[in-house]
């Protein structure tokens, strides 16, 4: 049977990924999935910040941040659709520093039951997710 | 010679302007084609999103409960209406408000006690109402349109599914520049909320698409409302970017297409000025020609 599924993930700027892996894992918004080739057709919703792991048809992985969005298995091909998403090499940590430092300062002078509230904590939980993956990547390159 | 002084100024007043327009022509044709880019690498997502819509559509319909979609009596509408930042770019924003205007007249004779609310993004849009004592509800400056980054959608998005859903306004259209093709682009009002109006109704999408064969029986997780209660709001948000970079590259198109013709009417009244500069400095030169022979005949 087959040994590999194709993995597409699109966002609003680009198609992230396009290619053939042997399988990826993600969180939903009820729990983690790990997709195999030939899953079941399956349609969820992805949590706000996640990483997506993919484990490439050679045996290396590689992870992936994916915001807020959609999976959805068909005909073996598992397609995600986030906000955003990126590569974990693409992380540009200055800058997610930077989200995490204005997030975490308009958090402090808000009512913490305001919609403003909760969407700041939304964009600090992005950063923070990003930072953890970029500080995971740049070390010993090991994942687990 | 005093006409001769000014010509020479007009000729050099006229190339300069034939040089600033081209180089704005050539500005907006820069940006369109980056538009464009930008719609194409958006296009694979609105694709996803219309086509997960379409797969979830029929499982939902009988059990869930989908406030979107509820269509109620219509008090109050309101328009969200994209125009440029900027002027200079023929009758791109005339055309919209004028066909904004016959609009609303129309909907006022048939409704005489109807309310209307405008969401504005481009300044041009916002003065023109203004200026006619309309009353904008809100006008979008912040991210600039030019940016035309998502993050406006969604901003746009919230703002106007909020109202909706507070009850300010009972209805909702996008009012934009479609792009036809680069010398084409049609004022397009586009019923936005309640959703049963979209031309992509649940059921339209599934009819429409040819898609390879959708596996009809799939899991859904955690059910069918909460996926499509989540995923509403996304496909909204990318109707009103497709909306957004429509109207982008409607007015770059548009600007190209005016500064075009600037440069061509420049360059036109630069001939003509230049021709009659030439005859006036030739004639010039015979009249002294004459003088001298006249003076010198004189003398002998």
């Amino acid at each position: 049977m087959a040994s590999e599924l194709h993995l597409r993930v699109v966002t609003p700027d680009r198609t992230v990924v396009d290619r053939k892996v042997a399988a990826v894992s993600f969180r939903g918004i009820d729990g983690g999935y790990g997709i195999l080739p030939l899953h079941a057709p399956l349609l969820t919703a992805i949590a706000h910040a996640g990483a997506v792991r993919i484990t490439e048809t050679d045996g290396k992985q590689a992870v992936m941040f994916a915001s807020e969005g959609f999976a959805q298995m068909q005909n073996n091909v598992l397609t995600l659709v986030c906000e955003a998403g990126e590569m974990v090499t693409e992380i540009d940590l200055p800058r997610v520093k930077a989200a995490e430092a204005k997030a975490r300062e308009k958090l402090a002078n808000l009512d913490k039951l305001s919609e403003e509230f909760i969407k700041n904590e939304a964009s600090l939980r992005r950063a923070l997710m990003r930072e953890l993956l970029a500080s995971k990547n740049s070390g010993a390159g090991s994942l687990r | 010679m005093a006409n001769l002084k000014e010509l020479r100024g007009r000729i050099k007043s006229v190339a300069s302007i034939a040089q600033i327009t081209r180089a704005m022509e050539m500005v907006a044709s820069m940006k369109m084609r980056k538009v464009q880019g930008k719609a194409q690498s958006f296009h694979p997502y609105t694709e996803e999103i219309k086509s997960m819509i379409a797969r979830i559509a029929g499982r939902v319909q009988s059990e869930a409960d989908l406030p979107l979609f509820r269509a109620r009596a219509v008090q109050t509408t309101a328009f969200f209406v994209l125009t440029s930042d900027r002027g200079l770019c023929g009758s791109y924003n005339s055309n919209i408000m004028l066909e904004l205007r016959r609009q609303v007249t129309a909907i006022k004779e048939l409704d005489p006690n109807r309310k209307f609310k405008f969401y504005v993004y481009g300044r041009k849009g916002y003065a023109w109402l203004t200026r006619r004592g309309y009353e904008v509800e809100r006008f979008f400056v912040e991210p600039p349109l030019d940016k035309a980054n998502f993050e406006a959608a969604k901003l746009v998005g919230q703002a106007l599914v909020d109202a909706w859903q507070s009850g300010a306004v009972d209805e909702v259209r996008i009012f934009y520049s479609r792009f036809q093709s680069m010398i084409k682009f049609i004022p397009t009002s586009l019923p936005f909320l309640p959703i049963a109006t979209l031309p992509v109704t649940v059921a339209g999408a599934v009819q429409g698409k040819q898609a390879p064969k959708l596996e009809l029986d799939f899991m859904l997780e955690p059910d069918a409302s909460t996926v499509m209660n989540r995923l509403l709001p996304r496909f909204l948000e990318t109707v009103v970017f497709d909306a957004m970079l429509q109207a982008l590259a409607s007015e770059h198109a548009s600007r190209r297409m005016a500064m075009k013709t600037a440069t061509d009417a420049a360059v036109r009244m630069h001939k003509q000025i230049k021709k009659v500069y030439n005859r006036a400095r030739q004639e010039n030169i015979t009249k002294e020609l004459l003088d001298i022979i006249g003076g010198a005949s004189a003398v002998e």
